[in-house]
């Protein structure tokens, strides 16, 4: 016979195999490298100029939504789901994804949110999760997003972003950094806060002094379920978001007379209802 | 150190069993690059019929992008007898593996530390790491391998929501989880 077949399919193997190596896999030296392949499409500066100049072409809305999402760690195909849909939704201005993006901070855990991330459409805007700071998170996280506390206005009103994971982090959150971020909250529609972890139950003093300091609503995530509560005798809304798992987003609709916050699938959304509670609890 | 003290007994271990326990174990040293298991992994390994048992040692010098540090390792390895000829070269293509890797640095915690409450986290120091290998017999005491592997975490996604590979990674998805690497190990 011309050919040897025996050894021309294991040639032909081995290309492949060589083949496939070579172009279709990272050469990775451990699983806690720290240069996650993530555009700048999904950093803090990027969306904040996007939400920019988004602003300048629109102008002034009478009404505008804002998408909450948390802790897509684990379940990116979820998360895309999720963003495809908001993608949807034409009144949604920008997204908020309130933490825990990785599990266990690995680079690979980032680039698999990333990839998700630069599918929105709108400005979106994480914050830093407890998981997120696991291993070498952190140094992920600066690379990717950048800072751990910042904050953004748009249409009047301003966001915070707040850093507010006590066993990863110490001093959080930046209390004097929160206080100067709020200050002129009365020239403002509204000041919000959003950050992973609600106001812990032996910290619940940081809802009084953020009422305090003026803010109007608080965006978290963490519980993996969703939540609306206010300390009775405090009185500032915390609206806890689920996990992408469960499948489920907040959405946030302010106007002028106020603001409403919703529960949400992709099959439809109910009014989110705010429970009293006390701090004791 | 827990770590170097557990890496002493596994050794011992190993040594007892060869010594004692198998005439037909073979004993080799392989030395690995890349797919997660160090910039160098330098392991010692023991065979018995298609059966490998491996204990190691990687290390990652500073790099940009990424921290100097020391990585353990104990990894099985099953080896399928089949091999093809090339060019007189024995080249065995279906060897399949799993391992524990163990990073040491100060970021990483084997033990949780005490700031957390109890079970907050499982240990941030381990990974299972799945593996595949394609390797070529070079000379009679000298083999050369592609290393291809994947993470737990990456093992558990795939299986999980296999949609999200396939639509956003090429080779069925398996781009967006494998790496690579290659080694050689040599018979003594």
């Amino acid at each position: 016979m011309f050919f040897d077949v025996k050894k021309l399919k294991a040639k032909f193997i081995a290309l492949l195999i060589f083949v496939f190596v070579l172009s279709g896999c990272d050469y990775e030296v451990s699983p806690w490298s720290l240069d996650a392949d993530c555009s700048d499409e999904v950093s803090i500066a990027r969306n904040i100029e996007r939400l920019k100049a988004y602003e300048q072409k629109v102008g002034t809305r009478s009404e505008y939504q804002v998408a909450i999402i948390s802790d897509p760690q684990q379940y990116p195909g979820s998360f895309e789901k999720l963003i495809k849909h908001v993608n949807t939704l034409p009144e949604v201005d920008f997204i908020l994804l309130t933490g825990d993006l990785a599990d266990t901070g690995t680079k690979a855990e980032y680039e698999w949110v990333c990839k998700v991330m630069e599918k929105a459409k709108q400005p979106i805007f994480a914050v830093i999760g407890n998981h997120d700071a696991l291993a070498f998170g952190k140094d992920i996280w600066a690379r990717v997003f950048g800072p751990e506390d910042y904050s953004f206005t748009y249409q009047n009103s301003k966001f915070i972003a707040y850093n507010d994971n006590k066993y990863e982090f110490t001093n959080v959150p930046d209390r004097d950094w929160l206080a100067a971020e709020a200050a002129g909250d009365a020239e403002r529609d509204y000041t919000m806060v959003f950050s992973h972890i609600p106001p812990w139950d032996f910290d619940l003093t940081l809802s009084q002094e953020l009422k305090d300091l003026g803010v109007d609503l608080g965006v978290h995530g963490h519980e993996h379920s969703f939540d609306y509560w206010q300390i009775t005798d405090v009185q500032l809304p915390h609206y806890v978001v689920t996990s992408t798992k469960k499948k489920g987003f907040g959405l946030l609709t302010i106007n002028p007379a106020g603001y409403t916050l919703e529960n949400c699938t992709t099959s439809g959304c109910t009014v989110a209802q705010l429970r009293n509670r006390n701090a004791a609890l | 150190m827990a770590i170097g003290r557990a890496v002493v007994l596994i050794l011992s271990l190993f040594g007892a069993i060869n010594v004692s326990a198998f005439d037909d174990v073979e004993d080799y040293l392989d030395l690995q690059s890349g797919s997660l298991m160090g910039l160098a992994h330098a392991s010692y390994g023991a065979r018995l019929d298609s059966h490998n048992l491996m204990i190691g040692i990687g290390y990652v010098p500073e790099l940009s992008y990424h921290k100097e540090m020391l990585l353990y390792s104990l990894r099985y390895r099953y080896e399928n007898p089949t091999s093809w000829d090339i060019k007189g070269m024995a080249f065995t293509p279906f060897n399949f593996g799993v391992g524990v890797l163990i990073g040491d640095h100060p970021d990483l915690f084997v033990q949780l530390p005490e700031r957390y409450p109890d079970g907050y986290y499982t240990p941030s120091a381990f990974r299972i790491i799945f593996n595949y290998q394609a390797a070529l017999q070079v000379t009679p005491q000298l083999q050369a391998y592609f290393d291809m592997s994947i993470m737990d975490v990456g093992f558990i996604g795939y299986i999980r929501e296999p949609d999200f590979y396939h639509d956003n990674y090429d080779y069925l998805g398996l781009e967006g989880i494998m790496n690579w690497g290659f080694g050689a190990r040599y018979v003594f």
